[in-house]
């Protein structure tokens, strides 16, 4: 008997899973993921209010110290109750317009139950001026400037992307235009820039902030997506596609785009990190996010009057948090360079 | 005088009296200026310009002491702050129950040099002091101290009346209460008996001015500055850097201050006693808006005055007491009561906040119960304020440390106001106006990291009543003009006393002040009523008891919850000699020294 004979399978693996083969054998780069992917973990339980809702519930004592780190330096006292219930006042001849509401309310809040708050001496991560946890605030804050980072990123990657595709591709005097602005806006040193942009809005905010970072990020991506567009249009796969009368909008987004994927990838991921650099030094100097929220940046802003009264736990915890993501983001996106464009490892 | 509030907490201190930080650098490098005594000082917040019939905060004040002055100043070292002659060569003389003032000037008296003299020395005499009161009148200057003689001289108001229609003061013209006797006296006629003109005569913006400068300078006055004090304007760079340097036509003065029984004026009239004024030769000034970079800078010895920022008091002071690692360096702590208020106020013509319906009282009382004071006292003044619910703050006469708030801290009583008055709350737990429109208080402040300090306690105290925080931010001369145009929605100010009079404190809710300093920007007829009524009284009993009626209707209204009061702790370097810190004077360079043998460190 004899069976056919099956001959083997070739399965010709494509870009981004050769690529991210390549990504996971390597020890940097698998391990810079899952870093990363851990810290996007935490954005998305936030986010959702899975964990760290309640970060600006005040728990413990004003600064109160980590644990296993309280010395007698730093051991809080607990203050005295403050809430003194109000009586009746001399109104020394007037009438009270709110009368009787005024006194109504009085009664009731004189016989309200009020439990003095039970505030705790130590807390793992300490606590800060408020008596917040620390490590909620972190959580909190991880969010919110991975999320700013993210989100501007996007932003900045889509529109360089866009104006460089059209740069590259139409040449002529789109292209001149767009590098008009382009000179433009890199002639400006980059955090004055942020500034002005900044001053622009008026108004604070995660969105805000976003809006800044990404209107004024995307250069770095347009440069290198138009001198793509610009070598590939010419290429014979192009010059094939229009001659089977592919538009011109099909052959930018359809034919070339996937063949520069890999740039703008990495692209994004150096802008995520230069964008959580710059929220955190906007918000350091008081330009980012509002005291409703929280961010690295606004959480190291308040720890440079704290590290000089002693008390470093705020600014040790975030400075490790941002330090291990910015590295991590860092090496990965050197391990995808790799990955994606095998070449340059040579 | 207004006082930025933020610093009050933070830096409050250095702005008091003598501003600031301030850094004494002796030796400069340079072999020309080796020799050279130089006193650095850093001001909190940007100045203002130098016309002084225009300004009215501290930081500016303190430089304009040094660059004007008054007929009236108040002795460096007596305790209270007691009046003594500065451009007058004695007391006037009061006759008519208080309602002639006769003043003589000193001779002698010279402006600092300006191309405007042509190189002549130009003396100071009465009409140059004349012509200064009539500017705080003139309707073209919107002079925030025009309170200081609104409705007090003798046919100046008629004169401020006729300008208003006109659109042109008439300054050439006599007016029948400023009378000049001859170049060296000025008789000034005063409608009605006023107990606190001769401190209004001690005021630095009283500094006079000569006519023939401003009318040059028009329009840009605040940046020619001729006066006849012992400094002048050398350097100005705006909101950065500003110098001074001796006025090479000051009158020979010397240093004789009488020494009182407070511990260190033996020491200050040993160091000072019979020197000539002034003795530093510039004095360099920066303007330095976060209390951390002066903090580190006096440590380091490159500052010679600091006033302790709040937050940093527990690296200072140990139980109130300079601790040890700076008293061995030689550094002194002088530690006073400031005659300063921090007060929150809300616009009352603002159209979300602002009425006189009782819905719109209850809400502000509901904001003002909401505010811990307490603890912003221990976390953010470190222990180093306390609560003082009265306006007119310990060391000013008609002061009342007794008195109780009716708006104490008491978050129960506020979510049940707000409950009452139909404040309810929507699905996402903030309230809503009766009319089912959104209820957002929009909170002012500046741009320090201090302030966001300040900002978090009001979204604190915000979401205990479940009212949405909106945060607005300016720099401080922005804050000021803002005011003014009663844009302003809420805020934390400040006010230290200009002279120790309740009168200074009181005028701050007087309706005809809108658009001076009047910041609520409150018209309430009853109240501007019996406010009229104290003026007509000395400091006694009688004007306590109206005060008292006066404290409470701004509480009753909902216009204003005076927070609190706090210590000024100044530390000065060793080499600084005959340093005092005072209540009342803007700044006290004149009358400093500096040891240029002792190592300054640098």
């Amino acid at each position: 008997m004899s069976q056919p004979i099956l001959s083997p399978v070739h399965y010709s693996p494509g870009l981004w899973r050769l690529a991210a083969q390549r990504l996971w054998s390597d020890a940097i780069g698998r391990y810079s993921f899952l870093v990363v992917a851990g810290y996007l973990l935490v954005v998305v339980a936030v986010l959702f209010g899975w964990v760290a809702q309640d970060w600006d519930r005040e728990v413990a004592v004003n600064y109160a110290p980590p644990s296993g780190w309280v010395t007698a330096a730093n051991r809080v006292v607990v203050p005295p109750s403050t809430l003194v219930v109000s009586g009746p006042v001399p109104l020394y001849g007037w009438t009270d317009p709110l009368e009787p509401q005024w006194s109504q309310a009085q009664t009731y809040a004189r016989t309200a139950s009020r439990e003095a708050p039970h505030y705790l001496l130590t807390l793992p991560f300490g606590a800060d001026k408020w008596g917040r946890d620390v490590g909620k605030k972190l959580l909190k804050g991880t969010q919110t400037s991975v999320w700013v980072g993210l989100v501007s990123a996007l932003v900045a990657t889509l529109l360089g992307t866009f104006l460089g595709a059209l740069a590259g591709y139409y040449g002529r005097w789109t292209d001149d235009a767009l590098n008009g602005l382009y000179g433009v806006l890199t002639a400006i040193p980059y955090l004055l820039l942020v500034f002005a942009v900044a001053a622009v809005f008026q108004q604070k905010g995660v969105g805000t902030l976003i809006l800044i970072l990404g209107l004024t990020g995307w250069t770095g991506v347009f440069r290198l997506v138009r001198a793509e567009y610009f070598k590939h249009r010419s290429r014979e796969y192009v010059l094939a596609a229009g001659a089977l009368g592919a538009s011109h909008g099909r052959r930018i987004w359809i034919h070339i785009l996937p063949n520069v994927s890999h740039i703008v990838l990495v692209q994004f991921s150096q802008n995520l990190v230069g964008f959580i650099k710059s929220e955190v030094i906007l918000s350091f100097l008081g330009f980012g996010v509002p005291v409703s929220s929280v961010s690295w940046g606004s959480m190291l802003n308040e720890a440079q009057n704290e590290l000089i009264l002693g008390k470093w736990w705020q600014l040790a915890v975030t400075a490790v948090a941002m330090a291990i993501f910015v590295t991590a983001v860092s090496l990965l996106t050197d391990a995808m360079r790799d990955a994606l464009d095998p070449r340059l490892r040579q | 005088m207004r006082k930025a509030v933020t610093m009050e907490w933070r830096t409050r201190s250095r702005c008091w009296g003598l501003i600031l930080w301030g850094c004494l650098c002796c030796s400069l490098p340079g072999q020309a200026e080796e020799n050279l005594k130089v006193l650095h000082v850093a001001i909190s917040s940007a100045e203002t310009g130098f016309d002084p019939v225009m300004t009215s905060d501290l930081n500016t004040a303190a430089i304009e002491q040094q660059i004007f002055e008054s007929l009236l100043t108040y002795d460096y070292l007596a305790r209270p702050a007691k009046l003594v002659p500065r451009l007058a060569a004695s007391m006037p003389v009061v006759t008519e129950q208080g309602r002639t003032w006769t003043f003589t000037l000193k001779t002698g008296v010279y402006f600092s040099p300006d191309k405007v003299f042509k190189g002549r020395k130009r003396e100071l005499n009465a009409a140059d002091v004349v012509y200064t009161l009539m500017r705080f009148m003139d309707p073209a200057n919107r002079s925030p101290y025009k309170f200081l003689l609104d409705g007090k001289i003798v046919g100046l108001d008629e004169r401020a009346e006729q300008a208003r229609k006109s659109g042109h003061f008439d300054y050439d013209s006599p007016v029948a209460g400023l009378q000049v006797l001859d170049p060296y006296h000025l008789r000034v006629h005063l409608k009605t008996p006023d107990y606190n003109f001769g401190h209004a005569m001690a005021q630095p913006m009283m500094g006079v001015v000569a006519r023939e400068v401003i009318d040059a300078y028009a329009g840009d006055t605040a940046s020619h500055p001729v006066g006849s004090g012992p400094y002048q304007l050398a350097q100005w760079v705006r909101s950065a850097r500003i110098q001074l340097v001796k006025n090479p036509y000051y009158r020979h003065e010397v240093w004789h201050f009488v020494p009182t029984q407070d511990a260190g004026d033996q020491r200050v009239v040993a160091q000072m006693e019979g020197k000539v004024i002034p003795q530093i030769d510039r004095i360099d000034i920066q303007v330095v808006e976060e209390a951390q970079s002066a903090w580190l800078s006096f440590g380091k010895g490159e500052l010679d005055i600091l006033g302790i920022p709040a937050q940093f008091s527990p690296l200072a002071l140990d139980h109130d007491q300079l601790r040890s690692d700076w008293a061995d360096r030689g550094v002194r702590l002088d530690r006073i009561i400031e005659p300063a208020i921090a007060y929150y106020f809300i616009n009352q013509q603002d159209p979300q906040l602002g009425g006189m319906s009782p819905a719109r009282i209850a809400l502000r009382r509901a904001l003002f119960l909401a505010i811990n004071d307490d603890e912003m006292i221990r976390v953010i003044s470190k222990g180093q304020a306390w609560r003082n619910a009265y306006p007119i703050p310990a060391g000013v006469a008609g002061a009342d440390p007794s008195y109780q708030s009716m708006l104490n801290f008491d978050p129960v009583l506020a979510n049940r106001l707000l409950d009452e008055f139909g404040y309810h709350r929507d699905a996402s737990g903030y309230r809503q106006y009766p009319d089912g429109q959104p209820l957002v208080v929009r909170y002012t402040t500046g741009v320090s990291s201090q302030d966001r300090e300040l900002d978090e306690v009001m979204k604190k105290s915000l979401d205990r009543i479940g009212v949405r925080f909106v945060s607005e931010k300016l720099k401080f001369p922005d804050i000021i003009r803002a005011e003014r145009q009663c844009r302003i929605q809420m805020r934390l100010s400040g006010w230290i006393a200009d002279y120790p009079d309740g009168d200074n404190f009181m005028q701050l809710w007087y309706g005809p002040h809108i658009h001076e300093n009047n910041a609520s920007c409150v018209q309430d007829p009853e109240w501007d009523r019996l406010y009229e009524q104290t003026l007509t009284l000395p400091d006694s009993p009688q004007r306590d008891a109206l005060y008292h009626r006066l404290a409470r209707r701004l509480e009753l209204m909902g216009v204003t919850k005076v927070s609190t009061s706090s210590v000024r702790n100044v530390l000065s370097q060793p080499w600084v000699l005959g340093y005092k810190a005072h209540p009342i004077l803007p700044s006290v360079w004149s009358y400093l020294d500096v040891n240029t043998s002792h190592g300054s460190g640098h």
